[in-house]
């Protein structure tokens, strides 16, 4: 009995060493990409990596200064943000019809929804970039918008219709005794009910278009170029390559996603919970 | 919703139909004399080597990346709700998060820095004891395995933190009987949890076939397809072919086009398979 119990507890220790070097390994990347971003080139370009170093923020400053960079973050933020915007403008009603007055299309209409968010993005935008040709808006913020906006739309309907189905409908029904209206019960008391899931789909839906690259990168040649492409584009310079400039530019990238996370995880654990 | 709907079918449909219209055609960047060839672009591509090399590593791809994902998400999935309360699984999902939140362009950089021959912390302690720089991404399949390793990282680490949440919302008693009957802990998973949770697990890995046929982003940044054509998947042939080397934008689609049939079936499969639960 005793040696199975200290077999036991070797195994517990393994167990637990496993999930300690999976932790580091989620994290030390990025923390190592955000520690040589305040470093300069010697202290990177070193054949032992250095822990001990004087940080510069020059890096950042060059990022920031350089045209193309802000340029591509000013790009990203406008592009995101309104195709967002749109997504949730026009997705959360269509949403909260699916969840409350389910017809007979119910269940294709979500089928075509998710469906969009598995369509390979190769196969999106090689149309898209002879479309856009074609009207003359090839390489423009406009579309790129209406591009990601068949993201931010499919996804965000994917992730609202259960959000609205959590709502109880006793609560619904008491705003329609005290007088409300079909459209004062969404406004005044669906989305409030909901809003802590509809803020984390809403959110899904930026990282989604915020992280996309290949779209990007066939739809746009100078003006309309987002912040991942300006990001790749650095990393694929020659030989003299600025790995510290590097380094920040992909931190300054990285950060809005990863400011998301708290949101993020409480979605996973909504939607993930057990049904009763 | 019917205006939505619309908009969204509007959005989803014109691409998707325009795809196989460019595809029946022999357009090419830069050149107006286009007209219909039919099939002939699907036709090309069986004697296309590039095409059948494309395939291979595609094929090649999701062997590596799907069943190293599941195992990854499987393993750290139990361990988590075998050995955590409550309070270090909230920590430890939302680090494991991280990395699928990471931008691929990021997420890409972060390796492809770390695997330096010279610089990389990852290729450090080959440094340390050969005294010579490695590089993972100058072999062939080592370069393939090295961006399927970045992947795994990215996915297998979040899929973990699915399993948990799966295996959280499984009820108590087969486990407390299974327990009582004397059976042991990897038993009790491998006999009573994971065959409950087949089901999700086996739309999980459909998912990730999927997401695996776009990993475009990650071998762009790192390797390009190279050394060689040997990391060239299917996404990244049809990008050069439409926009890197020739133009040929009909050619690219057509290979689109059977992407987008393969990604129909397997999605329609995971549809079905999680309504009939």
């Amino acid at each position: 009995m005793s040696r199975l119990n200290m077999g036991n507890r070797l195994a517990g220790r393994i167990a637990d060493a496993v999930l300690v070097l999976a932790a580091l390994s989620a994290v030390l990347p990025v923390l190592w990409t955000l520690v040589n971003s305040f470093k300069n080139r010697v202290d990177i370009a070193t054949s032992v990596p250095r822990l001990i170093f004087t940080p510069t923020l020059d890096n950042y400053l060059y990022v920031l200064s350089r045209e193309s960079a802000s340029a591509g973050l000013v790009n990203s933020m406008v592009i995101a943000g309104v195709s967002v915007a749109l997504g949730a403008l026009l997705g959360l009603p269509a949403a909260y019809a699916l969840a409350r007055y389910p017809g007979r299309w119910t269940n294709d209409i979500q089928f075509f929804v998710l469906s969009i968010r598995f369509l390979p993005p190769v196969a999106v935008a090689i149309p898209l970039m002879v479309i856009w040709l074609e009207v003359g808006l090839y390489d423009s913020r406009t579309a790129l918008i209406v591009t990601y906006t068949l993201m931010t739309l499919s996804s965000t309907i994917w992730l609202a219709v259960p959000a609205f189905k959590r709502v109880p409908r006793e609560i619904e029904e008491a705003g329609v005794v005290d007088g409300y209206s079909k459209y004062a019960v969404f406004f005044r008391v669906a989305l409030p009910v909901a809003s802590r899931s509809l803020i984390a789909a809403v959110a899904f839906s930026f990282v989604l278009v915020w992280n996309e690259f290949l779209i990007a990168l066939m739809l746009t040649t100078s003006d309309a170029k987002t912040l991942p492409i300006v990001a790749s584009e650095l990393t694929q310079l020659g030989r003299d390559v600025p790995w510290g400039i590097l380094n920040a530019s992909v931190i300054l990238l990285s950060l809005p996603p990863l400011l998301l996370i708290g949101v993020l995880n409480g979605l996973l654990n909504t939607s993930l919970k057990k049904k009763d | 919703m019917m205006p939505t709907i619309s908009v969204l079918g509007a959005l989803a449909l014109v691409p998707t139909l325009f795809a196989i219209w460019i595809a029946l055609q022999n357009r090419e960047l830069g050149r107006t004399d286009t007209h219909f060839i039919w099939f002939s672009n699907f036709l090309q591509l069986w004697s296309d080597r590039r095409f059948l090399n494309s395939i291979k590593v595609s094929l090649t791809w999701e062997f590596i990346t799907v069943p190293a994902t599941m195992l990854v998400a499987v393993l750290l999935g139990v361990l988590m709700f075998e050995r955590c309360n409550a309070r270090w699984r909230n920590v430890l999902a939302t680090l494991f998060i991280v990395p699928v939140l990471l931008p691929r362009v990021s997420a890409a950089f972060v390796w492809k820095f770390a695997f330096h021959p010279l610089f990389g912390a990852a290729t450090f302690p080959f440094r340390a004891l050969s005294g010579e720089p490695v590089d993972p991404l100058a072999g062939p399949v080592s370069a393939l395995f090295s961006v399927a390793l970045v992947d795994v990282w990215q996915w297998g680490l979040f899929f973990a933190v699915i399993v948990l949440k799966l295996l959280e919302s499984l009820p108590r008693q087969p486990f407390e009987a299974a327990r009582l009957d004397h059976a042991r802990a990897w038993e009790v998973y491998a006999f009573i949890a994971l065959s409950m949770l087949r089901g999700p697990l086996v739309s999980l890995s459909f998912v990730k076939m999927i997401e695996s046929l776009r990993a475009f982003d990650l071998i762009y940044v790192m390797t390009r397809g190279g050394p060689g054509i040997s990391t060239e998947t299917l996404d990244m042939y049809a990008f050069s072919q439409g926009f890197i080397e020739s133009g040929r934008i009909s050619y690219a689609s057509s290979m689109a086009v059977l992407m987008m049939v393969a990604t129909s079936i397997a999605f329609t499969y995971i549809w079905n398979w999680t309504r009939a639960k």
